[in-house]
């Protein structure tokens, strides 16, 4: 990973057409301005994640399976943990 | 009263109060916007989120204080808006909210849960956000309590 030091203003090019200004700086996060072509899909990474993951938990068990997959999984083990209702 | 086609249980009766609005959808699944939240006591304390829309949609839930029970909430501005929620400050127990945080099956043999982005719900107003935290404080797999490795053995124990 390239790692390059960057103060308020001070901005980097990535390629020909994609520019990431540090705008401000703050112990809370950086805001960052990025200007890209408009074809330039820009994603903040947990979004991709929780899309992927969602993507993954919405496959769950199939319709029929529910009662072989769980009870190995789940009904057993959980039934001792604490709920929060 | 209304009738639901569930990916697991059939076609099933709801109460209204079971309902609840995702007014964003969930990421990868933005045009979902209705869910019944279906709680089976065999499968306590898995919670199931049926699409209204998609009977073939049904997420597989747990709250979040069950995977970890020091669980804290962090909300950002735009999600405590959408959730109808005060704006100036994080949500308590005490404003109505629960936290569910979503189910994926490894090849049938563990389970992990989304802590990183759960479903915020907000029961009074019956609306619910995927809110994705900002912090990296918890994992988008982390291992459900006790759920190593299936038993393989039948019948033998």
């Amino acid at each position: 990973m390239l790692v390059l030091r960057r103060r308020a203003g001070e901005s980097l090019l990535i390629g020909d057409d994609i520019e990431i200004e540090m705008l401000e700086l703050t112990p809370q996060g950086a805001k960052i301005g990025i200007r890209a072509p408009r074809e330039t899909i820009v994603l903040r990474k947990e979004l991709k994640i929780t899309r992927e993951q969602n993507t993954h938990a919405a496959r769950g068990p199939e319709s029929g399976d529910l009662g072989k997959a769980l009870p190995g999984i789940f009904s057993q083990q959980l039934k001792n943990l604490p709920s929060n209702r | 009263m209304p009738l639901v086609q569930t990916k697991y249980f059939g076609t099933m009766s709801y109460e209204d109060e079971s309902v609840f609005d995702f007014p964003c959808g969930l990421p990868a699944f933005d045009e979902e916007k209705r869910f019944v939240f279906i709680e089976i006591a065999e499968h306590t304390p898995l919670v199931f989120l049926q699409s209204l829309s998609r009977p073939s949609l049904c997420f597989l839930a747990l709250p979040a204080l069950v995977v970890d029970p020091d669980y804290c909430l962090a909300v950002s501005v735009e999600d405590r808006a959408a959730l109808e929620l005060a704006l100036e400050r994080e949500p308590r127990p005490e404003d109505g909210m629960l936290a569910l945080a979503l189910v994926s099956l490894h090849d049938g043999l563990s389970a992990t849960a989304n802590l990183m982005a759960p479903i915020v719900v907000n029961v009074r107003a019956r609306c619910a956000v995927q809110a994705i935290r900002m912090d990296r404080r918890y994992s988008h797999q982390h291992p459900v309590p006790g759920l190593g490795i299936a038993p393989v053995c039948e019948g033998a124990c």
